[in-house]
């Protein structure tokens, strides 16, 4: 490497306007002051039963999340990933928190809080509609107001928050709740179970393709809450849809606690397509405050046919620990995972995806791109599993890391079990920093450092974000950039 | 963590030690004792500990071993079995651990190049060796480091002095044979290649027939400032053995190690290498070969560091798996802090052959530095059908044709190794182990 070069990195890193977007805010860290009415800190049974009593819910449910409960008594926290994650006083928690003014309608809903939202960019009320986007708004921990409602009912879909779905669906809640991520799955999704708070429910009636995205916005805003939600999406024979979620939190120093558990169930010829955008508050650039992002994210492919696809862009949270899966036990079902992970000053991610090859000709695909950046950690870790009967199974896996700064560490750890030799799998990963031909190239093309090092991250996560829904490919671009602009150098 | 693998040592370890050579120095029966109180404590690792994820010990811990073997000196070893085309420098023998001048070459040494058991070296001098010796083990994953810590008193000394070229290649054998009773043994290996040097070394396990004995082997080599070691393992131990090695391995700056391994033989195989390129400049290639069939588990652990700057690795690796046998591969490579203009690769591909066999492989990326180049990868497949048809359309049957894309499939692995007639020979071994054509049929 000649000396020219290195000296473009060096002043990548002296550049003032780096050094001036190094010290950006977090733009969604405001906090809105409305009155919530929530549990006080501490874990219990007591606890538990007043948030199902809250919630009113039947006694079947009571007794599920307190099953939950027991069970994750008796599990120790897990420590096998490389995080460096302070104690969690569970203790010390709220695990409700609901805005006190209970909303009947949209109309209903706090001007303040619908002004949280539009700082956001949620498109809930007209925006809602040109965007097309039905939204589910959960806000700390309940759900505040679910949009394009009548238009879903005609076509026989159901979305709306879970609290409703237990109260109104009770059949189809008591028939999938728990099937794809059992309570005492692991230790977040037995402490999950046992409180979540609210979240959204889908459901697909057969042959019905959902005709508008479905999306929700979630939101933590009280402080020493943790927010527990519960997805649940369940496509029945060929219906298909496709599901955003979007997340924030303002800015606090102590650390709060998101997890989430989503199960998604696709029957014969079913798909589901499930894209997050994730822009929790990652603590500040000494590694203060921030969200732990433990979720638990499954899909089952039950019926033969079925698809299931994760898209992920993860640019938030403090701690990131999540491995959005695939149980393709449909015969030629598709699992797929397209991640975007980028971390930056001390941010720690660990995140991958599970595929689990159980029926015959299933497919996977695995794109998986990491940023790291300032003192950050990156780890993509996933598991290919193809059991004996996979006859014919498929997967392919690519994970890259790119590197900015000397301080940051990128990490691969994927798993392949092959238990059947007519399955291929494959897997490739890469590591490196931008080149410095690609820079130079770029720049001899008249870009400046900022455009030239956003235009290459831009093209290093163009597989991914070409999987993203339109907006939702605005917005995590814009993300990226913001996020990234100031770890350059 | 109690057991009656553990039990059997717990009880007759300290009886064992204090017949090892080189007892009675305070300093190593200290360390000997440590590592067995150590290793009696914590037992052996559970399937829950990940470094173990793959290979399970739940059977070994029920079996109860002999420690040290007293009839080692006399047993009968066919010569035949140690031979190897093209090697045929200077041999050390080690039957159940134990040297056999008998069946060792140490005469006609080439000048620079001193040899010696390290039962000798012990009673000769062994404060040079203390370093080495008094390592201890803290990890419960690294119960068979610490029996062979506790328990290993016979193995081979090895140095290159500064500037030396050695050209005829050192051939050490460890033979395992059936015995009476399940035996366990140990051997320990110290290898240092002074500045400039360079040493060709074939490492070779053998059985004389099919046996249930354990065996742990540690190995220990210093390759010192742009010194070359070409380094070629032959693992043809005996049907049903349990083989636990490890070998550290370190270079200084411009040092160069090239391996080619062959894992064919063996019940239970494992197989690490902790590879630490310490100097500017250092460079290691890997290569090898694990064939598992039959019942085996074959497991290769590659933990490749790069701690200093413009430091280079390549790893090739193929595995072939068919009946019951399963293959496990690990490879990791770490590039630390400040290792700057590290360029690191690794390749793993496998193939599976028959439904009953595994084959599991993890490639591992740690990276913090960013002047990097890293790259991984791992497959795991069935021979290419388009080769097949068109090695059939040339007339051959569907079993030649599939011996011959697997042969050629290991073969990739041997490919840069110098000296012909020991290529020849070790691709032949391969051959003969690959499985014949149960599927074409």
């Amino acid at each position: 490497m000649t000396a020219e070069r290195t000296d473009i990195t060096a002043t990548l890193r002296d550049n003032a306007e780096v050094a001036e977007a190094l010290s950006r805010r977090y733009g969604a860290g405001f906090i809105t002051d409305i009155e919530t009415d929530s549990l006080p800190a501490g874990l219990n049974e007591d606890i538990v039963r007043a948030l199902s009593a809250l919630k009113e819910e039947p006694a079947w449910m009571t007794e599920w999340r307190l099953d939950a409960y027991r069970h994750w008594l008796t599990m120790p926290m897990p420590h096998w990933a490389k995080l460096k994650i302070a104690p969690i006083d569970f203790q010390a928690i709220s695990y409700y928190a609901a805005p006190k003014n209970r909303p009947k309608s949209l109309d209903d809903v706090d001007p303040k809080l619908i002004e949280a939202y539009d700082k956001l960019g949620v498109p809930l009320h007209e925006r809602a509609r040109l965007a097309g986007v039905a939204v589910d708004a959960v806000f700390d921990s309940v759900s505040v107001g679910t949009t394009f409602r009548k238009e879903l009912a005609e076509a026989g879909v159901i979305f709306c928050s879970m609290s409703e779905a237990i109260k109104e669906h009770p059949e189809l809640v008591r028939e999938y709740l728990g099937t794809v991520v059992p309570t005492g799955d692991n230790y977040f999704a037995a402490l999950n179970s046992a409180v979540f708070s609210d979240g959204s429910f889908v459901f697909i009636p057969k042959g019905v393709r959902c005709p508008m995205e479905l999306s929700t916005y979630f939101r933590i805003n009280a402080g020493h809450t943790g927010q527990f939600e519960r997805t649940l999406i369940i496509a029945e024979d060929g219906a298909s849809v496709s599901y955003l979620e979007g997340c924030t939190a303002p800015m606090r120093d102590e650390n709060q606690l998101h997890a989430a558990v989503v199960e998604l169930v696709t029957l014969e010829k079913a798909s589901i397509k499930y894209s997050t955008v994730q822009n929790w508050y990652p603590g500040d650039e000494n590694g203060v405050g921030g969200i732990y992002n433990f979720v638990t994210k499954r899909g089952d492919c039950r019926g033969d046919d079925s698809k299931i696809s994760w898209t992920q862009v993860e640019t938030g949270s403090a701690v990131t620990w999540k491995y959005p899966s695939c149980v393709l036990r449909g015969d030629r079902s598709v699992g797929e995972f397209y991640s975007v992970a980028l971390t930056n000053n001390m941010q720690q991610a660990d995140t991958g995806t599970k595929m689990v090859h159980v029926g015959k000709d299933t497919r996977s695909k695995i794109i998986s791109k990491g940023i790291s950046a300032g003192r950050s950690s990156n780890a993509y870790r996933g598991l290919v599993k193809v059991e004996k009967g996979a006859e014919g199974a498929r997967n392919y896996t690519q994970c890259d890391s790119l590197l900015i700064g000397k301080r940051c560490g990128a990490h691969t750890y994927p798993y392949m079990e092959v238990k059947n030799p007519s399955a291929i799998v494959e897997h490739e990963a890469t590591t490196s920093k931008i080149s410095d031909d690609q820079m130079f190239y770029c720049r001899s093309r008249g870009l400046d450092e900022e455009n030239a090092v956003s235009m290459i991250v831009d093209g290093f996560c163009k597989q991914v974000f070409r999987e993203l829904p339109m907006e939702f490919a605005v917005e995590a671009k814009k993300l990226l950039e913001v996020s990234l602009e100031g770890a350059v150098g | 963590m109690t057991s009656p693998f553990v039990d059997a040592f717990a009880e007759y370890g300290p009886g064992a030690q204090a017949v090892l050579p080189g007892s009675g120095q305070a300093w190593l029966d200290q360390a000997r004792r440590a590592q067995l109180d150590a290793f009696v404590h914590d037992g052996l690792p559970g399937p829950r500990n990940e470094a173990w994820k793959y290979t399970a010990l739940r059977a070994l811990a029920q079996r109860a071993f002999q420690s040290g073997d007293g009839g080692a000196l006399t047993r009968e070893v066919d010569p035949e079995i140690l031979q190897l085309r093209g090697v045929d420098g200077p041999r050390l023998v080690f039957v159940h651990g134990v040297f056999r001048p008998d069946l060792s070459h140490l005469d006609k040494l080439a000048d620079g190049l001193s040899l010696q058991p390290l039962s000798q070296a012990l009673v000769n001098d062994a404060e040079p060796l203390r370093f080495l010796l008094t390592r201890g083990w803290d990890r419960p994953a690294d119960a068979f480091a610490r029996l062979n810590a506790a328990l290993a008193g016979d193995g081979m000394v090895l140095r290159v002095a500064e500037g030396m070229r050695i050209d005829a290649p050192v051939h050490l054998v460890h033979v395992g044979t059936p015995t009476e009773n399940d035996l366990a043994w140990h051997a320990r290996n110290l290898v240092e290649l002074g500045e400039a040097a360079s040493l060709h070394l074939v490492e070779h396990h053998v059985g004389t027939a099919a046996h249930r004995n354990l065996s742990t082997q540690m190995g220990d080599i210093v390759l010192r400032a742009n010194a070359e070691l070409e380094w070629t393992v032959l693992q043809e131990a005996g049907e049903g053995a349990v083989l636990m090695r490890r070998e550290g391995l370190r270079l200084e700056a411009g040092a160069k190690a090239r391996l080619h391994a062959l894992e064919l033989g063996g019940g239970t195989v494992r197989h690490e290498l902790e590879a630490e390129l310490r100097g500017n400049g250092a460079r290691l290639d890997t290569r090898g070969v694990f064939v598992p069939c039959a019942r085996q588990h074959l497991e290769t652990r590659l933990d490749i560091r790069h701690m200093a700057k413009n430091t280079s690795s390549d790893a090739l690796w193929r595995g072939v798996a068919d009946q019951r046998g399963r293959g496990v591969f690990h490879g990791a490579i770490t590039v630390a802090e400040g290792a700057d203009g590290a360029d690191a690769a690794l390749s793993n591909k496998n193939l599976l052959l028959s439904p009953h066999a595994e084959i599991d492989t993890q490639p591992v990326l740690e990276i913090y530095a960013d002047e990097v180049m890293a790259s991984h990868g791992a497959t795991v497949g069935q021979l290419d059908e388009t080769a097949l048809f068109y090695l059939r359309s040339r007339g051959l049957s569907v079993k030649q044709a599939r011996t011959l894309l697997t042969a050629a499939f290991c073969r990739a692995a041997l490919t840069d190794m110098d000296g012909s007639s020991l290529r020849e020979d070790l691709e032949a071994r391969i051959q003969a182990r690959l499985p014949g054509d149960e599927t074409a049929a």
